[in-house]
């Protein structure tokens, strides 16, 4: 039987919701392949009955539950993910699009002499699971990569599903024997995480509202943060916006910023760059607010209001609000 | 200290990519230098205005076109550049397999202090050579820095992660991947210019055997279905929403 990893990565012993998209992703397109076994690895201490009714399909998730793996160091993950891969006997390896794999992946390719493949993985049963599609040239164009080697390890961009079923899944957990740590292991090492405070960050929200040069000033975006707060969702700035210094590039989405795939994308003001619309390919579902009817975003939204944002917004917000104080 | 900088050259950011019968049309597109290598460049040139004795060298995988951009690279403060010429496109494991050999062949061996590279380059945004040279290479390794504070035996980097930032020691030698953001490049100087048409680009000669680990099958053109439904009102819109399961 061949074997599929994924690697779920936690922070703080809170497993990514990343990973865990990444995670359901693979399951759906092994679903239509008998004969492949999809295996996790989690690194560092964290409580796997979080995952309790999150993960869908059947599989066994080897838990690395040392303090050593708790903050990432790539030595001792990349030599922990290799020996996993290698015991398991395991042909691809699966990562969620994250400033950990993209550190990691590279390594482990050399490492293993795997193909290293990031995008969209083919859809399932059209080819077997050794090539990806995504966007180049500033999203002017969208290649495919096909693996020349019998091992493959993917970045996947996968997008949070609301109605991933976990009805029937069979997940059990095993704990691994403690790794021989040393001490030569230690650099580059971690000394300290300062987290933004505030909003969820862009790359891991489930509703995300932009916006763009449009939205006049920095205080333009108070409207944007108020829209935010009501849906649960994040702030996000389009290039123009930070280089104006309106928005911290932590926020940027773009070429130049993070590649994104929330649930929902509002876009206010933002007329559309290629770098930008490449970025937010895997959005779910996108509404443009835009006083341009021939705005490019608008070729990309699902749901589009010309406007002023300043006048579009306050209603929304004001409907918004009305919807759930009745419900 | 011995400083490598590895650049590489992209389609400048602002020319538009056309096809022309399923190919795309490069008669029309400039090259530059990636975006992400200037912040490299100027962090290297930086360092060595504060280190003294410190020497920047220039490595590049590309086509034998990529002269001028090196020029523009040694006036903005490289000491001497290597182009490793190729005709073909190497993957990136290639990519890094030849800088890796080529910084070998330079150092007669001895690995340099620091190797810094772009976060990624701009057209195809793989992101994986840095990170293979520095696992080729063997040293200790950071991606996507916003910040350095080097001092003589150790180095404090900082990196944006989700939702915050990290901050790692790391040890000589080691190999950096270059956010946006770290410095502000420099620009270049017509004395710059004129210095540097002295300084050397040497040719590398340099060939693998090793295949690649990925190729690239098909590039076409991104043709988006228009889809979008206009609509009126913000209430239309909330609704809209409600019924796809997009909100709450």
């Amino acid at each position: 039987m061949k074997t599929v990893l994924v690697f779920l990565e936690q922070r703080e012993g809170v497993i990514k919701q990343a990973s865990i998209d990444t995670w359901n992703h693979v399951q759906e397109l092994v679903a239509l392949r008998p004969g492949v076994a999809v295996s996790g690895i989690l690194a560092g201490p964290a409580r796997t009955l979080q995952l309790e009714g999150l993960l869908a399909g059947t599989g066994v998730i080897f838990h690395a539950n040392e303090e050593a793996f708790r903050l990432y160091n790539p030595r001792r993950y990349a030599r922990l993910v290799a020996e996993t891969m290698r015991r398991e006997g395991a042909t691809s390896l699966f990562f969620a699009d994250t400033a950990l794999s993209r550190d990691l992946a590279p390594r482990l390719s050399v490492r293993l002499q795997a193909s290293l493949l990031s995008g969209t993985p083919f859809d399932k049963g059209k080819v077997d699971d050794s090539g990806c599609a995504r966007l180049v040239y500033s999203g002017a164009a969208i290649a495919s990569f096909a693996s020349e080697r019998a091992l493959n390890i993917f970045i996947a961009t996968s997008r949070q599903t609301s109605f991933t079923t976990t009805f029937g899944a069979q997940i059990s957990v095993v704990v691994l024997e403690p790794s021989m740590v040393t001490d030569d292991d230690l650099f580059p090492m971690v000394s300290s995480i300062t987290m933004h405070k505030g909003m969820r960050d862009v790359a891991e929200a489930t509703i995300i509202v932009a916006g763009g040069r449009g939205m006049g000033s920095s205080g333009g975006f108070c409207l944007l943060e108020e829209l935010a707060l009501l849906l649960g969702g994040a702030v996000g700035a389009s290039r123009p916006v930070v280089d104006e210094g309106w928005r911290p590039h932590a926020e940027q989405i773009g070429q130049t910023g993070k590649t994104v795939a929330p649930v929902l994308y509002l876009a206010c003001a933002i007329s559309g760059a290629p770098q930008h619309l490449a970025a937010i390919g895997s959005a779910g579902t996108v509404v443009a607010i835009n006083r341009d009817p021939h705005a490019p975003i608008f070729d990309v939204a699902d749901y589009g209001i010309v406007g002023d944002v300043h006048l579009v917004l306050p209603k929304l917000i004001e409907e918004l609000q009305d919807f759930l104080q009745k419900r | 200290m011995q400083i490598a900088v590895c650049l590489c050259q992209v389609p400048d950011t602002s020319s538009v990519i056309s096809f022309v019968e399923g190919v795309i049309d490069f008669s029309r597109v400039n090259e530059m230098m990636n975006p992400y290598d200037e912040y490299a460049l100027e962090e290297a040139v930086r360092l060595k205005e504060r280190f003294e004795g410190s020497v920047v060298t220039l490595f590049c995988v590309a086509p034998p076109s990529a002269r001028e951009m090196l020029r523009k690279a040694l006036a903005m403060g490289g000491d001497r550049a290597l182009l490793i010429s190729t005709t073909e496109r190497p993957d990136p494991f290639q990519t890094a397999l030849l800088l890796c050999r080529a910084v070998a062949a330079f150092y007669g061996g001895v690995l340099p202090d620091l190797v810094f590279c772009g976060k990624h380059s701009t057209d195809f945004q793989s992101a994986q050579v840095p990170l293979m040279l520095a696992e080729l290479l063997g040293i200790e390794s950071v991606s996507a820095i916003i910040k350095l504070e080097a001092s003589a035996d150790s180095i404090q980097v900082e990196r944006e992660i989700e939702g915050g930032i990290e901050s790692l020691e790391v040890h000589y030698p080691a190999l950096f991947s270059v956010e946006k953001g770290l410095n502000a490049p420099r620009k270049t100087t017509i004395k710059a210019v004129m210095e540097a048409r002295k300084k050397t680009i040497d040719l590398l000669p340099l060939t693998i055997s090793e295949s690649p680990y990925v190729t690239i099958t098909s590039i076409k053109p991104l043709v988006r279905e228009k889809k979008c439904r206009f609509v009126q009102d913000p209430k239309e819109l909330v609704r809209l929403l409600l019924n796809d399961g997009a909100l709450f």
